[in-house]
């Protein structure tokens, strides 16, 4: 079974205007949008640029937006998001200089990332705790992980892709330029986690305050609602504020 | 414990007087209310009625604390908006500086006019 | 580097009140910083009209009358409305951005503006009835 759908596609290059182009497909009823825009370009427009890699939600280079939402195109099927009718609207993330077509500059997004030292990739990870009553210490089922002694719980914003979702979705990333966004302020909260000491973890917390930290988060919760991987970046941004207050409030008290 | 932040006012400072002077008109609007039209006949005071009022002195302290406390959220409400546009360092301390004035200055007024009514009595 | 595209600034900038398409919070965001935006008009604008105490009953008085009417009252309701909604949704703000109850945000949103909805019309019915 097949389903031929019309993909609207924003379309930019260097010393043009802007505009869109429609792409009639067909493709597979189980198509993901990114087998459609795949189609477009193969059959009707080679100079469509686009990223794309992995296919499968891990690399986070294909993030766009479909019908104005921010997703990855490899894990949205195109029966999700077009009802049969009329076309299907597909354009660049928001909030980042656009290079070419669906192709936007990523630079100072992975700048903002390298704040909080962390290494750019990691696999996603279970944040279940270790099984109870696995005295040994191993698994007792495949969901659950071995921890590392005195550990409980790990969070999840190890699945983090980078795929900088947050970041279109987040209002206050639109209006500037010097916020840290939502991606790199988890990527802090994770990082903090792990922080050989107190020092470092202070240290880290320093680069979340500032007026282009935490504070400039109005609670749209949109990252969360946006990310694809479950990371919760706005629950990340909380807690770090929590964490800044009670510094804050320590201090008043000289401790 | 280091400082965090080297800007005055630190932006976690910034954002708690916001909180909390949020958290205290909560009450403080809620009294201006009540007093101001639900109390007062009609629903809103007259001349004589607004002189009447203020011949209290805990009442005057108490209006005056409510607009020190709304013009603080209100311009910390404004400077937050316009922080949000990414401004220079230099930018953001004159921001801040001008709204302070500004709350100032409201302040003053709001103590002047209160004066002035209690002096046509 | 080639010409690269972006919004333009104004663009960029009034983002946040573009509610299409976004989730629960995003309206309580937008819905706030409106709201406080209204109620900073007015609070200068009724700092402005007190300024008529100065003038003393003269000048107050008649003021009063106009303030009477059922358009004024009307008026009233709205602001009661604008500060319902900014003060509620302010206390989810101020406990959310601490980490409390991260999880419920957006049920506390549409709790808490619900008793915003309740109050207007109950207030609103002690404004008119006064």
């Amino acid at each position: 079974m097949t389903l031929e759908v019309a993909l609207k596609v924003f379309r930019y290059k260097a010393g043009q205007p802007a505009r869109y182009d429609t792409f009639r497909v067909r493709v597979p009823h189980t198509a993901s949008v990114l087998d459609a825009i795949e189609a477009a370009w193969a059959q009707h427009d080679r100079s469509l640029t686009f990223r794309h890699a992995c296919h499968h939600a891990s690399c986070g280079s294909c993030a766009m937006r479909i019908d104005g939402r921010e997703k990855l195109p490899c894990i949205t099927p195109v029966r999700d998001v077009w009802r049969g009718r009329g076309d299907l609207r597909i354009e660049p993330l928001r909030n980042f200089p656009i290079v070419s077509d669906l192709v936007v500059d990523v630079s100072g997004f992975f700048q903002r990332m390298s704040t909080s030292g962390m290494v750019i990739t990691r696999t996603a990870e279970s944040y279940l705790p270790v099984a109870a009553g696995a005295a040994d210490g191993r698994p007792r089922d495949a969901r659950s992980v071995t921890l590392p002694e005195g550990v409980a719980r790990v969070n999840r914003f190890e699945n983090c892709i980078e795929c900088g979702i947050c970041i279109s979705a987040c209002p206050t990333m639109a209006a500037s330029d010097k916020f840290m966004g939502p991606a790199a302020l988890a990527g802090i909260y994770r990082a903090r986690l792990e922080a050989p000491d107190e020092a470092e973890s202070t240290r880290l917390l320093g680069f979340a305050d500032g007026e282009h930290g935490v504070w400039r988060c109005h609670s749209g919760w949109e990252c969360t609602e946006a990310c694809p991987q479950g990371v919760d970046p706005a629950g990340a941004i909380m807690l770090l504020r929590r964490d800044l207050v009670k510094h804050r409030i320590r201090k008043l008290f000289g401790r | 414990m280091e400082d965090l932040s080297e800007q005055k006012p630190a932006p976690t400072t910034a954002w708690l007087w916001q909180a909390l002077t949020g958290v205290g008109l909560i009450v403080l609007l809620a009294l201006h209310m009540m007093t101001q039209h639900f109390i007062a006949e009609g629903g809103i005071r007259d001349f004589a009625g607004v002189a009447d009022y203020l011949r209290n002195p805990i009442v005057v302290l108490l209006e005056l604390l409510f607009l020190v406390t709304v013009t603080a959220h209100a311009l910390l409400g404004v400077r937050s908006i316009l922080f949000d546009l990414g401004l220079s360092a230099r930018a953001e301390t004159t921001v801040s500086r001008a709204l302070l004035v500004v709350g100032i200055l409201t302040v003053a007024y709001g103590m002047w006019l209160t004066w002035t009514i209690t002096q046509q009595i | 580097m080639a010409t690269q595209l972006q919004s333009s600034r104004l663009r960029r900038t009034a983002q946040w009140a573009d509610v299409r398409r976004r989730g629960m919070g995003m309206w309580a965001y937008t819905l706030n910083r409106v709201t406080g935006i209204g109620l900073l008009v007015y609070l200068y604008l009724h700092l402005v009209v007190l300024s008529m105490l100065a003038g003393g009953p003269d000048m107050w008085d008649p003021f009063v009358n106009l303030a009477r009417s059922p358009l004024f009252l009307a008026l009233d309701v709205i602001l009661i409305a604008g500060w319902l909604i900014h003060g509620l949704n302010g206390i989810r703000v101020t406990l959310t951005g601490l980490g409390f109850g991260t999880r419920s945000q957006k049920s506390l949103f549409v709790g808490l503006m619900l008793i915003a909805g309740i109050g207007t019309v109950v207030m609103g019915i002690m404004v008119f009835g006064s």
